[in-house]
């Protein structure tokens, strides 16, 4: 029988249309790795077996019946738990929505189950997507599958984790930050943050609205774009979807590729530096035309996130006030039964940017202060406007250094914030943005590149990544998680 | 900008209340990070237009059409306290 523990989203899909394996049986497999490694990882809030192996059923019947199988039909995938999939709690990692239960899905989850994927469960991270370790989970922490001592990244880590151990085949994240693309690069998975608007967030529990975007996290950057083509499209119940055609690179036999020089200097680790270096020598070896670009305002994007990311949460976690969901604490009056649910229900991160938020926000600072980060961010988009007047794609550092302990980071939140140093200026600018590993440092941990394009060519980027993975020869799994009592 | 920061006020604002040892830490962070972004108001970028959708499109909304959304049980079904088909909260005022 085929090897199921690294096989790929495409593979599974040929082995399911050719009968080399069942649904039921790529799923009970899903099954064994998530029994084999949450107990060491606690990636998954919940595990969704019973769902699961029912839809497992369906799909084979559909294989029975000689159905075309499309290509997630029977694909096991995780969702991160800020993605509403009806009938299941979505806790957003967060104790002020314990016992909420989704009365409906996500647009990009009700896509997923039009097209037969089975969901493995949903997948733990930072309360409310706030955090680059997964360390900010009121349900605790996830660990790094290649070295359980060290942080997944976050905030999307559980979702990371699950692919890089094999207890899904792929999964959903969000990205505001680098939310999905810095927890890949520290579980050595694929980890893809699309053009902002081209997939819905609908049923996405907001953080940073003009910020957030859901994609996909997998093993190759081939099963990322099936994902990415399944849940993307425009959606009339998202009025920042965009409903506009996307657009094509035509690199021809070769890539014209920048490399940031802002994303090479100071704040990333010399080994880091190092990949990269590697990583562009085998670009060039292939023909590829590499130069050094400049995005002077990248310096400004940690500034400018941590004023717009702040302010818009402030505003769309108003909403968790004890009244119509989640928790609720007691109190005389409505508003100190508000009060006091949300120091409750909020961890200290999420205070914390609530708090700066509601700052930047208030009457006599919003001009200084949130007014002009908007303004900073057009000076960004206009920066990376320019630069691709010159170049196809650019690339970067996915993160500063490989994953750190747990711990570390917490005592300082500006430390943990220049985590996402590389990843936040992508978001600012609303392009696509992906991390692909590369290898392994000499702690064994992995490493990754990033590589951007402009805005609305996520296809042209994911079939480059296939290209750059292809010239890379990067395959390892990790193993210590398997080691650990 | 300014360095004024009341953190009892701002949680007043962000109705949440604050102990006396998150408002020492939360204190502290917060000037941390405000300082950090001081650097943002040294930019002259007084004429610079606001990104609000960073492709510059205009949100648009959907056509408003009737369809099966959630029905009444379904939209309270996570409701913490409820009457008559009424959320239920203590009273605005003492």
């Amino acid at each position: 029988m085929t090897d199921l523990n690294k096989i790929t989203i495409k593979e599974a899909h040929e082995g399911l249309k050719n009968k080399s394996f069942s649904a039921h049986e790529l799923a009970n497999h899903s099954f064994q790795i998530a029994a084999e490694s949450e107990s060491v990882l606690h990636a998954h809030l919940i595990l969704m077996q019973d769902e699961a192996l029912k839809s497992a059923q369906d799909t084979d019947k559909r294989v029975l019946k000689g159905d075309m199988l499309g290509l997630l039909d029977g694909i096991p995938l995780s969702i991160k738990d800020n993605l509403n999939l009806k009938g299941n709690g979505t806790t957003c990692s967060s104790k002020i929505l314990s016992n909420y239960i989704s009365p409906y899905d996500a647009t990009v989850v009700k896509k997923l189950r039009e097209n037969g994927t089975i969901f493995v469960g949903k997948t733990n991270l930072d309360e409310f997507a706030m955090g680059s370790s997964t360390e900010n989970s009121a349900y605790g922490p996830t660990s790094n599958p290649w070295d359980p001592d060290y942080v997944p990244g976050g905030s999307s880590g559980g979702s990371a984790a699950v692919v890089s151990v094999g207890s899904a085949l792929g999964s959903l994240g969000s990205d505001t930050g680098g939310s999905i693309r810095q927890p890949a690069s520290f579980c050595g998975v694929v980890g893809f943050k699309p053009t902002y608007g081209s997939v819905s967030r609908f049923g996405l529990i907001a953080f940073a609205s003009s910020l957030d975007q859901v994609g996909p996290f997998a093993r190759t950057a081939e099963d990322a774009k099936i994902i990415y083509q399944a849940i993307s499209g425009h959606d009339p119940k998202d009025a920042t979807s965009l409903n506009i055609e996307r657009k094509d690179i035509n690199e021809g036999s070769s890539a014209r590729i920048g490399v940031v020089k802002e994303l090479m200097g100071e704040g990333i680790a010399d080994n880091v530096k190092v990949e990269i270096e590697r990583v562009i020598k085998l670009l060039e070896a292939e023909g590829n035309n590499v130069t050094e670009v400049s995005l002077p305002m990248t310096k400004m994007a940690i500034s400018i996130y941590y004023l717009i990311a702040p302010a818009e949460c402030s505003a769309n976690l108003a909403r968790f006030d004890g009244v119509r969901f989640g928790l609720r604490s007691g109190g005389n009056t409505s508003y100190e039964m508000s009060e006091n649910t949300r120091a409750e229900g909020f961890g200290d991160e999420v205070k914390r940017r609530i708090l700066l938020g509601t700052y930047a926000l208030s009457a006599g600072y919003y001009d200084a202060y949130y007014g002009q980060a908007l303004k900073a961010r057009s000076q960004v988009i206009n920066e990376f406007s320019e630069v691709f007047k010159e170049v196809d794609y650019l690339i970067s550092p996915s993160t500063p250094s490989t994953a750190f302990k747990f711990g570390e980071k917490t005592s300082n939140p500006l430390e943990m914030y220049m985590s996402d140093l590389c990843t936040i200026p992508a978001n600012l600018a609303g392009i696509p943005a992906i991390s692909i590993p590369t290898g392994v440092d000499d702690l064994g941990l992995p490493y990754s590149v990033q590589l951007m394009s402009p805005e609305l060519t996520d296809i042209s980027l994911l079939n480059f990544s296939s290209y750059v993975e292809k010239i890379v020869g990067f395959n390892n799994s990790p193993t210590k998680w398997r080691k650990k009592p | 900008m300014s360095q004024e920061f009341n953190i009892q006020e701002v949680a007043k604002l962000a109705l949440i209340k604050l102990n006396p040892d998150e408002v020492k830490k939360l204190s502290k962070d917060l000037e941390i990070i405000l300082s950090h972004v001081e650097a943002l108001s040294k930019l002259k970028i007084d004429d610079s237009e606001v990104t609000i959708h960073p492709l510059g499109i205009d949100l648009t909304l959907r056509e408003d059409e009737v369809e099966n959304g959630l029905n009444h049980d379904e939209s309270m079904s996570n409701a913490p306290e409820k009457q008559d088909g009424f959320f239920k909260v203590p009273p605005s005022m003492e």
